[in-house]
């Protein structure tokens, strides 16, 4: 699979991400500046002043130009040292450390379910297109598209934690600590983020595999007198695994910026609570070293989509 | 529905605790009395609001630190559960003649590294809290003039002018004593590593996620505390930390909004308590320029608030309406201005007619997104509305907004927040009223209210002090200073496992009295 030119490609795709990286860190930081209110004020606390507000600028360097400001970030950032949090004084790079894990958990589980799911129900409306069980899954497929996984957490806690008591309703535990406590504690979050998820596969493989079924090409191999089931998991499958793999690839993304809503639903210590609770505060190395770490997980998640198309359909040049 | 109906609660604490302190009502219940020796041991499991700022008292400054802190900080002076009138903490104070305060520490405690708690280690703090660059305290303590180390337990405090507001400001953080061995040798890295000498030692710390603090096994209050340790699981989003509790994976969730009050009902096997806090849902005014500088149009907005329709539609009930800066229930209440502003639309009319606004006129207004503070917005825009003020409205982030109004830039005319209450009430006027202050957007003040504000800080007798205070808010009453809404009242959900717990007037919890079953 790693021959000599997917290598070459792959590095000339990190070179790629390294403007990418620096691009959006410099926007966020830019935001963040621009919009009124800063870190000063959170520091200053309950009985600030002007002067000791000012004071606080003075002290942590947040009046010097933006420029320089971004820049040391920067400097130290490509050493490796994402500086700490203005606020708590926790190092950067232990709070991602901690809470990473929590997310990618609840963002592998949800995207395995939405798969678990999907799959089987979009082959299911796509071989008996106009059917009941067509217009069944289509129903389900907008259903969960519509619902707001925030919501439907809601429910869930309801129904499996308050009601039924056999899940945790809220919390995430390391997966290294306990791997048993940590998978319970994020199935809920997990089946909430995954709803989306489910329609969205469904929908993709459905319309897909329905375009590929009404070909002529898989005309002439009913003709050829194929069985049913051969032409679908041998042809029809293996053609729409392209459309598959961007649908994966766009979900994963999405799901990892949709975990802001379900972390706080589940107070779940992860990525989304950290961001949002530094950009409140104005407390930009954290959101920095959140974004950062973002923008590589999402570069690396492309990556590796260019590259599974690759092989998946040779014909596909990267 | 079945989901969300889990039944009857068997215990109604809540309203014994909101009425009288506990023990004689539950006895004459026939509950299980709470003289009954409290049992010793267990972790209690708390859902907290907020990540601190910092677990340094003197580096930190969110309101909401004050719960967590107080597990590992005991203060030099505490105060009345009911009434936050000040008493001896770990020292006693006097005031030999008005400029000079006396410390007597209680002798053998000791702070969680063993460094003994003495004259030089108070010295040691109190000099940190007012000199030092990252110290948040300086201005509590502006008027020392100096530190003195009288006697092994004794410390003098030598000061500018006459101050009594500093037991108070004693009981705050200026008065957390941290082990000065620890600052020695942390430097600036203590935000992080605390140690005090409160009842429970610091144990860790991770960011929005969990506090674990444990006994301290040489605390100086022989017999505490009852709990082994406390972890804060620390839940911003108050609707999840109750869940958390009504699910079994905490024990208590504190300071919940008005809203969540049914969900609590509905809940088996969970006490409700809640009880009058210092927090003042208020209207702030720039005052410095038009239209607000105009007495007739402040007094106009005072009229048209029909603030007992504000307590039942935005908190449920769950509050007092406000009269004053000050609730009903403080020692420096003044209950001869209370009736200065009735819900009187007419009369607001006419006042604003006077003014020159005839037909009524628009102001802008600043508030906050959350759902509660929305809802808050909406029923004054409703109110303003029929007497003719139009409002017009910004939302955004706490940071922001507050920054807009306070701060330079001086946008909007009105904000719409909350004044979270001082532990004595001189801070409040100061903080909040007197000139230059930063929480008075317009920078000005009546000289007459400054020289009060410092008149209140002389006299050690507190009925004295009440009387001054019963002069500053005539001024700012009559003058229409402010717009005060309504004290929310604090709202706590708590497994029934958890025993002797007492909410205080100042609305953040301390844990010292809890057991559990």
């Amino acid at each position: 699979m790693l021959n000599a030119a997917r290598l070459h490609i792959i590095g000339r795709r990190l070179l790629q991400a390294i403007p990418v990286v620096v691009l959006s860190t410099f926007i966020v930081f830019g935001l963040l500046k621009l919009v009124p209110g800063d870190v000063a004020v959170t520091l200053a606390g309950d009985n600030a002043s002007e002067q000791r507000i000012a004071e606080i600028r003075e002290l942590y360097g947040l009046n010097q130009p933006f420029l320089l400001q971004y820049g040391s970030w920067l400097a130290k950032a490509v050493q490796g040292d994402l500086s700490n949090s203005l606020v708590s004084n926790e190092a950067v790079l232990t709070s991602i450390q901690r809470c990473l894990p929590h997310t990618l958990l609840i963002v592998a589980l949800a995207l395995f379910t939405a798969l678990l799911i999907g799959v089987p129900l979009g082959i299911a409306a796509a071989t008996k297109p106009g059917s009941w069980i067509d217009s069944i899954v289509m129903a389900i497929a907008s259903l969960g598209v519509a619902v707001p996984n925030f919501w439907l957490g809601m429910l869930l806690v309801a129904f499996f934690s308050l009601q039924l008591n056999w899940l945790p309703a809220t919390g995430a535990v390391a997966f290294t600590k306990d791997p048993w406590a940590s998978l319970s504690h994020a199935i809920l979050p997990a089946l909430a983020l995954a709803s989306g998820g489910v329609a969205e596969v469904a929908r993709q493989l459905r319309s897909s595999l329905v375009e590929i079924l009404s070909s002529q090409q898989v005309r002439t191999l009913h003709a050829k007198g194929l069985p049913p089931s051969s032409i679908l998991w041998r042809h029809g499958l293996k053609n729409v695994s392209v459309n598959l793999l961007t649908v994966i690839s766009l979900l994963a993304n999405r799901m990892l910026a949709a975990t802001v809503v379900v972390e706080a639903v589940f107070a779940i210590p992860g990525m989304g609570g950290l961001i949002v609770n530094a950009a409140m505060h104005r407390d930009f190395p954290v959101v920095q070293g959140v974004v950062f770490t973002m923008v590589l997980i999402v570069v690396s998640l492309n990556l590796l989509t260019d590259i599974l198309y690759s092989v998946l359909d040779p014909r596909i040049a990267t | 529905m079945r989901i969300f109906d889990l039944g009857q609660r068997t215990l109604r604490r809540r309203d014994i605790l909101a009425l009288i302190g506990g023990g004689v009502a539950a006895g004459a219940l026939g509950l299980p009395a709470l003289a009954q020796e409290a049992k010793k041991g267990g972790v209690l499991m708390v859902a907290a609001p907020a990540n601190p700022s910092s677990l340094d008292p003197a580096t930190g400054g969110a309101g909401s630190d004050h719960s967590i802190l107080w597990t590992m900080y005991d203060t030099l002076v505490e105060w009345d559960y009911d009434t936050l009138k000040p008493k001896p903490g770990m020292a006693k104070w006097s005031y030999p003649n008005p400029n000079t305060m006396v410390l007597d520490i209680t002798s053998g405690i000791q702070f969680h590294d063993g460094t003994p708690l003495d004259a030089e280690a108070v010295k040691f703090n109190l000099e940190r809290n007012r000199s030092d660059q990252r110290s948040n305290v300086k201005p509590d303590l502006a008027s020392v003039e100096s530190i003195e180390v009288t006697g092994p337990l004794q410390v003098t405090l030598k000061l500018k002018n006459p101050d009594t507001a500093l037991p108070a400001i004693l009981s705050d953080r200026a008065g957390m004593m941290v082990s000065p061995t620890n600052i020695k040798a942390l430097g600036t890295d203590t935000d992080r590593k605390p140690v005090g000498a409160g009842p429970w030692k610091f144990v860790r710390w991770n960011d929005n996620e969990i506090i674990v603090v444990a006994r301290h096994e040489n605390y100086w209050r022989k017999g505490r505390p009852y709990l082994d340790g406390i972890e804060f699981n620390i839940i911003t989003e108050n609707a999840t930390a109750l869940r958390s509790v009504v699910a079994g994976q905490n024990d208590m969730a504190f300071q919940l909004p008005a809203r969540l009050k049914p969900v609590i009902e509905r809940a088996k096997d969970l006490a409700m308590v809640s009880s009058p806090t210092l927090y003042c849902i208020q209207v702030y005014f720039n005052y410095a320029r038009a239209p607000l500088d105009n007495l007739k149009v402040r007094q106009a907005i005072n009229f048209a608030l029909d603030r007992e329709t504000f307590v039942k539609a935005t908190l449920g009930g769950l509050g007092e309406p406000a009269r004053m800066t000050l609730p009903s229930s403080h020692w420096a209440y003044n209950k001869d201005v209370a009736g200065t502003y009735p819900h009187d639309p007419e009369r607001a009319k006419k006042l604003l007619a006077e003014a020159g606004y005839k037909d009524g006129l628009e102001m802008t207004i600043g508030g906050y997104t959350d759902q509660d503070s929305v809802r808050r917005g909406e029923v004054i825009q409703d109110q303003l509305g029929k007497v003719g003020i139009r409002l017009k409205f910004t939302r955004g982030t706490i940071a922001e907004i507050s920054a807009q109004f306070f701060a330079q830039e001086k946008k909007f005319d009105l904000l719409v927040s909350a004044w979270t209450g001082r532990p004595d009430p001189s801070m409040t006027y100061a903080l909040g009223f007197d000139k230059g202050a930063y929480y008075n957007a317009g920078r000005t003040a009546d000289p007459e209210l400054s020289k009060l504000i410092l008149e209140s800080r002389v006299s050690e007798d507190l009925a004295k002090r009440a009387e001054v205070f019963a002069k500053i808010q005539r001024i700012t009453v009559e003058q229409a200073l402010s717009a005060p809404l309504a004290f929310q009242f604090e709202l706590d959900a708590l497994s029934s496992k958890v025993k002797g717990f007492k909410p205080n007037l100042l609305g953040k919890p301390k844990f010292e009295n809890i057991s559990l079953a």
